[in-house]
Formats: C-alpha cells, structure tokens, sequence
C-alpha cells in the first residue's frame, strides 16, 4: 500500500456529512423509529385508566388502543373501503375532467402568448379564489348529488391544470422548437412531437402535486353536508363527529395520509415508467407509448403521401445509396 | 495556402463567380438590429454582404469566426430563418435565389446544445425529420438506419437507446444524421463541438470530413477554435467585434488528412496564427473604440 493511500484510509470519519449517503436499510429504520416515537408519544400522554391519570383527556385524544379497537366497527358497520372508494372515484373523476379540459387550455397558451393574455384573468381568480367558500355556491348550482362533488373538484383544479401546463410548456427550451422547424416539421407538429413531449415529465410532477391538493379538497366538499348521507371519508368523519365517536374521527385522519401515499407511489411508479431520462430505469411504458404513437403513424401513412420532395424516397433507392457510400466512404477522405 | 485576407470592399470579386456557378447563400447588405428606437437598441451584425457559390460535386465549406458575441450565430439563424434573428432589419438572405421566408429542412442545423429529444430513441429521433413529411415507417427506419452507421454509431446497439444513454459526442452524432438524412443542401452548424472534450472533437471532425464529401451540401460551421475553422473550412470568414461585419475571408487548404495530423503541420499551424492574429486585432480595435 502506498503512501497515499494509507493517508486516504486514515481520513477521519464525519458523522452526519452533508448530503452524505446512507444505505436504504438504515433509511428505512430511521423511518419506522420515527413513527414509533411518534406512538410512543401518543400512548404516553394518553395512557392510565381513568381520566384523571392522563396527560391529555380522552375526549380530546383517545389513546391508541382505544382508537385502534374502533377499526372492526368502521371496516364492517361504516363500510370503510365503499367509502374510500367513494371519495376516490370523486376525486379521479373530478380532476380527470379538471384535467381534460386545463391540460389542451395550457398547451395552448403556453404555445401562443395571445391564448395566454386571454386567460390570464380566469387563472388568476381560480388560483386565488376561497375554495371553501366554494362548497356552499356550488350546491345552488349542482345539488347535492356526485355532480356537485366532482364539479367542485375540477373547479377547485382547473386553474392550477391550465397554470401548470402553462409553465410546462414554457420551460421547454427554444432551441428544441428551432430544432423542429429545421428539421421541416410544421407548427401542428412542432407542438404535439416536440413541445407536449418534452413537457410531459414537469406536468406530471405538478399534476402528481394537484391531486394530493384535490383529495384533501373532497374532504371539504363531503363533510360539509345538506340533506342526505352522500357517502365518501369527509362524510364519516362528519358522522362519527355527530356522534362523538373521536377514535374513529383519529382513524380515518390516519388512513387518509395511508391512502394518498399510495396513490402517490402508483403515479410516481407510472412516472418513472415514462420519462426514463428523468427517473433512470428503462422507460417500459414510454417504449408502450412510443408503439402506440407508431401503429397511429403506420396508419395515417396509409392515407397520405410524403411531402416532396421525400415521396421519392424508395427500399431500393436507400440500398443502392447505401452500397455508393459505402463504396467512397473508404477513400473519402483522399477526395482531392 | 494562405491568400491576402481581403477586405470587405474586395469581397464581391468573388474568384468562384463563374458561370454555372449558383450562388447557394447570398447575404446582400444585411444587417439585424433589436429593440429598433429604444435605448436598449442592439446590433448584431452590420452591413454583411457575401456569396458562397456551389462549387458542382463538391459544396463549400465555411469556417465563420469571430470574437464573442459578434453575431456569428445570428447569421446561421438567418440562413434559417429562424426567430426572432429572421427577418433581417435590412438587407435579403436569398438561398439558390429565393429570399428566406422561414426555416425548412433545405437548411438543417446542429446546435451546441444536445437537442436530442428525449422521448425518442436513437432511430426516431434520426427519423425525426422524415416524419414530419409523411414518410411510411418502414421506409424511415431503413434509411434512419443507415445514417445510425454513417455517422458512425452502432446499428444494432445503439437504435432503440434513448438519449440520456449516450454520450455527448454520440448525441452529437445523432443530431447530425438527424440533419444529414433529409439531405439538406445548406448545412448549418452552431458550435456543435463546443461542449464535448479535445480527443472527441477531433473524431468528429473527422467524421464530419468524411460525412460533408459524400452529401456535397455547403457547410457554415460556426466555432471559436481557429484550429477547428481552419482545418474544416474551405473558406474562414472573421466577424469584427460587435456590431459583427464581415471583415475578412480567408480561403485555406482543405481537409486532406486526419486532424490530429494535419493540425501538427507547420503550414498549418502558419494559417492558424495568421487567423489568430486577423482576431485579435479585431477585438483590439473594439478595445480602442469603447475607450
């Protein structure tokens, strides 16, 4: 060993470097100690029998036993998964149409800045407005039906769809679209095969975002109630507060954060399936998407012919070219 | 070989204007301002006037140096026609004749920045162009293929990659089959080589050498290595400092041998100096004027 080395190996060992690597089994152990300090916490200010041995009251917060004891009744008797079920399909639905309609807005106006001055105005007031003063206007409008729940999502949703699809495009850089004109592509294309692409991977990011926001805005829509029981979590939380029931008020807020966690790792995974360079991995579901966009291509070439002067374009043609080039390309350079 | 630089009043007795000679790019008084009027007003090249002839079977191939920021990428993008350089402020940008009116893919460029796109492989991206007009995807592939191997990448490993798996000098590679493969007859090059390290500039050099001969397009290679210019160019055009003008055009010998040889030679080496030395005065004199 040289000397060097023997110097490189007695470097002093730092705890806690900056941004320093740690292994992901110590990640993962950190992370479960943290939640278990977290219940440890809980189960110490509320623990004794009777209410006068505990820290905090059980009326305010019941310990975890108690709370976990409550999850038989909200599985069976409060049909906990119909209802998360519920309040999911509101929310899909409701940003699926925030999403239909912000996504085509945004690309418009982030290709053309007259689109954009034109709704700048309506993105400013939804960004900005009060959302829970929302809720109530919107059953004058909607009723107190699903309708009301998803259109006061996509309400809810819209302006940042259209706001962040704006930026998407606009953060693309200009010398790819100069790229595209060069290579001959023309305005339509420019935008749908290059600028849309290349902004998919920061719409995604924003997107994943907005529908964390969304789920915790249907929460807003469900327990705010008029007339009947219209299902979805916000309206059991809204139940078990009618009823005093604070254990499952407690569940419920701990299954949300469960639940949006998941959804999140199934977008993120459908992420990193689409912008390998982004993301590492091998891009399984942009080479489904890239497949797609060729059969689409395969049949519109069925119905048009190239533009000159690439209509000459032949198998035969390239061949022979190919057997000429290969001929000169060995003495090419001895051209004079 | 190194000719008298001339100036730019000598400029339009053009030893290649001779009949059956096309010019393929003329600039006729061209000059681009920005922010006419205002305070923030900015030329960018003033008063160019040039023309590059089409030498038949054989494009021509034009160094354009200069010091930084004297527009030499303004008159690639006006060659383009490319926004917000095209249109000029005065002046017309004719190619075989025609004034510019937008960009096409008569007039392919490279950029300095990897412009590849991301979402697609190697082969779509190669294919890029030929998409856009319609060409069936059986055809596109096989000749994408070919120009994957012309520029001297692996067919068979490197066609269904993406670009973040490849090299800086292998994306720059794709990005000029991705030009070649429409046969442009003007090709317009905007440091493509700036960014990548001195072995694989050298390599690409080369290939372009080997690659410029077999398509005969005209060539405007814009760059800030003398080394580059001279070597690659038939022709070097130095750009005073800003406002950039037209104020030299040297012809030098072309690329007979590998560039790792001939940019040894002492003639070489002769040309690059006087070349160096067209520069500095150049930026002297802009020195002297701000002062």
């Amino acid at each position: 060993m040289t000397d060097s080395n023997s110097q490189v190996s007695q470097t002093r060992r730092r705890w806690f470097p900056i941004r320093g690597k740690i292994s992901l089994l110590s990640s993962i152990l950190i992370s479960i100690a943290s939640v278990l300090f977290l219940f440890a916490t809980w189960w110490f200010v509320t623990r004794g029998e009777i209410v006068e041995q505990r820290i905090v009251g059980p009326f305010a917060l019941p310990s975890p036993a108690e709370t976990f004891a409550t999850f038989s009744d909200l599985w069976f008797d409060q049909q906990l998964t119909r209802n998360t079920l519920t309040t999911l399909r509101r929310v899909v639905l409701g940003f699926s149409l925030a999403a239909v309609v912000g996504i085509p807005l945004g690309i418009l106006a982030g290709s053309f800045p007259p689109v954009k001055s034109l709704l700048a105005p309506l993105i400013l007031f939804g960004r900005n407005i009060p959302i829970a003063a929302l809720v109530p206007l919107t059953y004058f409008f909607f009723g107190v039906a699903e309708m009301q729940k998803v259109l006061f999502i996509f309400l809810a949703c819209v302006a940042f769809v259209i706001a962040d699809t704006t930026t998407s495009i606009s953060n693309v850089g200009q010398q790819y679209l100069d790229t595209a004109y060069t290579l001959g592509s023309n305005r339509w294309q420019a935008i749908t095969r290059v600028l849309v692409p290349l902004a998919m991977p920061g719409l995604f990011d924003s997107l994943r975002l907005l529908f964390g926001l969304a789920f915790g805005y249907i929460m807003l829509a469900e327990s705010i109630k008029l007339g009947g029981e219209t299902g979805g979590l916000g309206n059991l939380i809204n139940a078990a507060q009618k009823r005093g029931l604070r254990t499952q008020i407690y569940l419920i807020i701990l299954i949300i954060p469960i639940v949006a966690f998941l959804i999140d790792r199934v977008l993120f995974a459908i992420q990193r399936g689409l912008f390998p360079h982004k993301y590492g991995g091998g891009g399984w579901l942009l080479v489904i998407v890239r497949d797609i966009a060729h059969r689409i291509g395969d049949v519109k070439s069925m119905f048009f012919r190239p533009t000159p002067p690439y209509d000459q374009l032949t198998l035969e043609g390239i061949a022979a070219a190919e057997r000429l080039d290969g001929g000169t390309s060995d003495d090419g350079r001895g051209h004079e | 070989m190194v000719e008298p630089p001339m100036t730019g009043e000598a400029m339009s007795d053009d030893p290649d204007a001779q009949p059956g000679n096309k010019p393929v790019v003329e600039f006729a008084g061209v000059s681009k301002s920005y922010n006419a009027g205002q305070t923030n007003e900015f030329t960018a090249i003033k008063d160019v006037t040039f023309t590059v002839h089409d030498k038949p079977g054989h494009g021509e191939f034009v160094g354009v140096l200069g010091p930084s920021g004297c527009g030499k990428s303004t008159i690639l993008k006006l060659i383009a026609g490319l926004e917000p350089q095209h249109p000029p402020t005065t002046g017309t940008v004719s190619v075989h004749g025609r004034p510019v009116t937008g960009p096409g893919a008569d007039r392919g460029m490279v950029f300095q920045d990897y412009t590849s796109f991301d979402h697609r492989t190697v082969l779509d991206n190669v294919t890029f162009g030929l998409e856009c007009h319609g060409v069936s995807r059986k055809i596109r592939e096989e000749l994408g293929r070919h120009w994957i191997d012309q520029v001297g990448l692996n067919v068979a490993t490197d066609q269904h990659k993406f670009p973040h798996e490849l090299s800086g000098g292998m994306r720059q590679r794709v990005a000029i089959a991705r030009s070649l493969i429409l046969r442009p007859k003007v090709i317009l090059m905007d440091e493509p080589f700036g960014a990548l390290d001195p072995q694989t500039r050298l390599n690409m050099q080369d290939l372009l050498v080997k690659l410029w001969r077999n398509v005969e397009a005209t060539v405007f290679f814009v760059t800030h290595s003398v080394e580059e210019a001279v070597y690659l160019g038939d022709r070097v055009y130095v750009l005073s400092a800003s406002p950039g003008r037209l104020v030299h055009q040297v012809d030098v010998e072309p690329p007979h041998r590998p560039a790792a040889l001939m940019q040894r030679e002492e003639q070489f080496r002769d040309t690059v100096y006087h070349v160096n030395d067209l520069i500095a005065a150049e930026e002297a004199a802009r020195v002297a004027d701000s002062e």
